[in-house]
């Protein structure tokens, strides 16, 4: 059996945890340099705002709704993120974090022992909500597709409360029956279209279709999706838990750039956060994307340009990603351009574990000097030690207009208690 | 000549820094032999006696682990008023709360009372909430009232010089 657990609108409830002032109000959360809305909390969600949209185009209906606008507390997330990961911890024998606020559960061993799944997911939310005071949803299913959608199921759906399982194919049916195509895991935007060309709209249509035709006329992973929709398990416990396949790093900047030593500056900052999620996952880069790009919302016409960097030898290296983007600046860089957002991918990845050495080609990536630099950087905080190329990047940092306390991790940001 | 081939190959294991005891021990006694010398010890890092602590230099005490029994469920606040000095809480101490624990009736508890965290006695029985004070009067919880239990008080500290990292938040 396996679940996934995640939180409601993780950014928007992280706010509330202490702050008990808006924990009844409307609450957004606005992205990276307040651009855009990320997180809106079911209260809000509820008066009709929308998510993924730029902060500036709503910001009327915001405040017409006295909507609580807060900027990434990235902080605080972490710390409350870290809470409730090894809160759901205690209540499996195998645990893999997915993401800041999702945690997929497997029951191996003592799974014969629980024998009211829906009762064991709500001892699971009442847990989290008293530990953390955050609102999760849970789903179980016999495989991570199934309780991905029993996920789904538990949070959007009308009935299920929080809890959703599905543990055989009648519950698999009634479940899959009201859910989107386009919202099952593993189906992208372009397969869901396609499918629907076919009038296959709904999760349950997927599932009955033959996994076989699927394959030939998709590919070898849609068709695992639709076995595992079928309770056949084709992701092994190593799959779901398989490192990332790409890594990136963008942001718009708070101003206009219009200096090209200030542009590489930015991308290098890039370039090393990238390359420390590299060095985390044991991961190398073979090819990277370097791209900015004006406002689609500026006056002047607008400018994008990408480029491709191969390496002969992969790396993870931050000096040597700073390297790839001083050759290449100069042809993203274009004089006049106000330039809005830029970023860094690593798109073709290897793992450090298996590397190909070459012959010929040196390895210039120097662990020992990576190991060192994140070492002092953990401890000392982020940007202690960094690369000359990035500047004394002030105008990099984010603007976070709207920003709540660190009323975890500063001392002077720790939650006032009143006894008057 | 024979010396000389002892002393070169010797010479060639110590720059392949294959420096084993015995090749020190074997260096030192060819050095007196041959010259006469009072012997000068390599150093290695391996002469002086081991400090007989080494072992235990990890058993420090730990603060965290004394004040926080949970500590996935607990935050650390600060005190702001005078309501509870009676039951040794004053203006500016840290307030240690753990959520995951049962209420009892008498525990020192946070909670969320109209959008506020405040700490109080929690009286069970009558629904109130009371001060350690004589000057303050119970509250009573009304059905209308916003009420949450945000922790139970498990520990309070007192900073009786200023630290500089409080100083921020201290007025």
């Amino acid at each position: 059996m396996y679940a996934l657990v995640d939180a409601v609108s993780f950014y928007a409830s992280a706010e509330k945890v202490f702050d008990p002032s808006i924990r009844n109000k409307p609450v957004v959360v606005l992205t990276n340099n307040d651009g855009c809305i990320c997180a809106v909390c079911p209260i809000a969600r509820r008066l009709g705002i929308p998510k993924f949209v730029p902060y500036f185009q709503i910001k009327n209906l915001l405040h017409k709704n006295n909507v609580v606008v807060r900027s990434s507390n990235y902080e605080l997330y972490a710390d409350l993120s870290e809470r409730m990961m090894n809160v759901i911890s205690m209540y499996c024998d195998d645990q893999y974090i997915y993401s800041i606020d999702e945690s997929f559960l497997l029951f191996k061993n003592f799974g014969g022992l629980i024998k009211d799944w829906h009762k064991y997911g709500h001892e699971i939310r009442r847990a989290i909500w008293k530990e953390t005071k955050l609102p999760v949803g849970v789903g179980f299913g016999t495989t991570p597709t199934l309780a991905k959608a029993a996920n789904h199921a538990a949070k959007k759906l009308e009935g299920y409360n929080g809890v959703a399982v599905i543990t055989s194919p009648n519950s698999a049916k009634a479940i899959l029956q009201k859910m989107d195509v386009g919202d099952v895991w593993g189906i992208g935007r372009k397969i869901s279209q396609r499918l629907r060309q076919q009038d296959i709209t709904t999760a349950f249509q997927l599932s009955a279709m033959s996994a076989k035709a699927i394959r030939t006329e998709f590919s070898v992973v849609t068709e695992r999706t639709v076995n595992e929709l079928n309770g056949i398990s084709c992701l092994s416990w190593d799959d779901v838990r398989e490192p990332k396949q790409q890594i990136f790093s963008t942001r718009s900047f708070g101003q206009r750039i219009v200096d090209i030593h200030a542009l590489q500056a930015a991308l290098t900052k890039h370039g090393s956060i990238v390359a420390k999620k590299l060095r985390q996952q044991s991961s190398l880069v073979k090819k990277l994307v370097i791209f900015a790009s004006s406002s689609p919302h500026d006056d002047d016409s607008y400018y994008k340009q990408s480029i491709i960097y191969k390496y002969p030898v992969a790396t993870d290296n931050s000096a040597e990603i700073a390297n790839a983007i001083s050759e290449i600046i100069n042809e993203i860089y274009k004089p006049g351009v106000r330039f809005y957002r830029c970023g860094i991918g690593a798109i073709e990845l290897e793992s450090r574990r298996f590397q190909q050495p070459d012959l010929f080609m040196p390895d210039n990536s120097n662990p020992a000097l990576m190991k060192c630099l994140d070492k002092i950087n953990n401890r000392f905080g982020q940007g202690t030690l960094k690369l000359a190329a990035e500047g004394k990047s002030e105008e990099f940092q984010m603007r976070r207009e709207f920003l709540s306390p660190l009323y975890t991790s500063s001392w002077k940001d720790i939650p006032k208690i009143s006894c008057v | 000549m024979y010396l000389q081939a002892i002393s070169q190959s010797l010479k060639t294991r110590i720059f392949d820094f294959q420096i084993t005891k015995q090749s020190i021990i074997l260096y030192k006694f060819t050095v007196a032999f041959i010259m006469k010398f009072i012997p000068i010890y390599i150093e290695a890092g391996i002469s002086g006696f081991e400090s007989p602590a080494a072992e235990y230099k990890d058993l420090g005490l730990s603060l965290d682990q004394l004040l926080i029994t949970h500590p996935n469920a607990t935050y650390i606040g600060q005190a702001s008023g005078e309501s509870m000095t009676e039951a040794g809480i004053f203006d500016g101490d840290l307030l240690i709360v753990d959520r995951s624990l049962t209420l009892k009736d008498g525990d020192i508890i946070v909670a969320n009372f109209n959008g506020c965290f405040v700490c109080k006695i929690l009286d069970k029985t009558q629904a109130r909430l009371l001060s350690a004070s004589k000057k303050h009067s119970p509250v009573k919880i009304n059905p209308e009232d916003d009420f949450q239990v945000e922790g139970t008080v498990t520990r309070s500290i007192r900073m009786h010089q200023k630290s500089p990292e409080l100083a921020a938040c201290m007025r």
